[in-house]
């Protein structure tokens, strides 16, 4: 029986982010943005979907008075993205 | 990137690969700054140190206080360096854990170099021992300053070091405390004899190791037992 794929991952510039996150220990904003080609906006929705379900944290910081996001993938966040890599195996007999 | 598109398998896999790959492709570059820095001074200082034993002569001050004073420009390039970051690895954690604690055992060999002839003296003379040493030449006797090696202190020293850098890097207090135990441990053996530092040195075994090991154990046996439910 295939496991059914997490909606939260399972699109596009989140799973982008997610898959950045776990390479790293953390990153900034715009490294994820610079990666990811994507715009500012829709970036800031999509990780604050993820921070929502605690997938990652945001920490948010003033450095010589301009704002900096780092973001952080959660134990959870590791958790979910392995389930969503196993079941992706799953269904290509990797 | 557009987040709504609906993604395949493949394309997902596809994905996660080639973000994987530009991860690693990003990594922060060090300038060179701080080893060109601390190439120069060490260098410096080591061959004006030889030149003046060579050929007798005095700049009027222990050049190697310049090591200290490379401290103040390290502090800036540390935080300049520390803003330009917008990426940590996990290997850049770890590497910074090792020159913290790095940083932090050079300093305690300095307290060390400094503190044992001193100590050594009040050590002895506590047996009424006083060493002295004779110009053969003019006949004239000083006290004489012995450089007693602790070996102890400095294995203790060497004891910290992955203890801590282990405990920075997995942000593991229990080796982090150890760890701080040790080189506190390491300090007072510099002012005790050495049937004492044999006993701080098992204070250092059972603080850096033996304690977290412990509770390592505990959370692996937790671990276990949860994934047999």
């Amino acid at each position: 029986m295939f496991k059914e794929l997490d909606p939260i991952l399972h699109s596009q510039l989140r799973l982008a982010i997610m898959s950045l996150l776990i390479s790293v220990k953390e990153a900034e904003f715009t490294f994820i943005k610079e990666k990811t080609g994507a715009t500012a906006g829709n970036l800031s929705v999509q990780v604050q979907k993820l921070k929502e379900v605690n997938y990652i944290d945001v920490e948010k910081k003033f450095v010589d008075n301009y704002p900096q996001t780092t973001c952080k993938i959660t134990e959870i966040g590791i958790a979910a993205f392995e389930a969503y890599v196993k079941a992706l195996q799953q269904y290509l007999k990797v | 990137m557009n987040n709504e598109k609906q993604l395949s398998q493949q394309e997902s896999l596809r994905l996660i690969t080639e973000m994987i790959q530009k991860a690693k492709g990003s990594h922060f570059h060090e300038n060179g700054t701080s080893a060109i820095l601390w190439g120069a001074v060490v260098g410096f200082c080591g061959i004006m140190s030889f030149a003046q034993y060579t050929w007798k002569f005095s700049i009027g001050f222990d050049v190697w206080i310049l090591t200290f004073l490379a401290l103040i420009p390290q502090i800036f390039i540390a935080i300049k360096e520390k803003k330009n970051k917008i990426v940590k690895t996990h290997e850049q954690a770890v590497l910074d854990a090792v020159w913290v604690v790095y940083g932090i055992s050079i300093f305690a060999v300095i307290i060390y170099m400094n503190t044992v002839p001193n100590a050594s003296v009040e050590l002895l003379a506590k047996d009424h021992i006083q060493l002295l040493k004779k110009d053969t030449l003019t006949g004239e006797v000083k006290p004489w300053k012995p450089f007693v090696l602790s070996a102890t202190s400095i294995l203790m020293i060497i004891y910290a070091f992955p203890t801590l850098v282990t405990g920075l890097a997995r942000k593991f207090k229990p080796m982090i405390i150890g760890g701080i135990f040790c080189y506190g441990f390491f300090m007072a053996s510099l002012f005790t004899s050495s049937v004492y530092d044999a006993l701080l040195s098992g204070f250092a075994g059972i603080c850096n190791w033996f304690i977290p090991g412990i509770i390592l154990r505990n959370r692996y046996n937790k671990a276990k037992k949860a994934l047999h439910v």
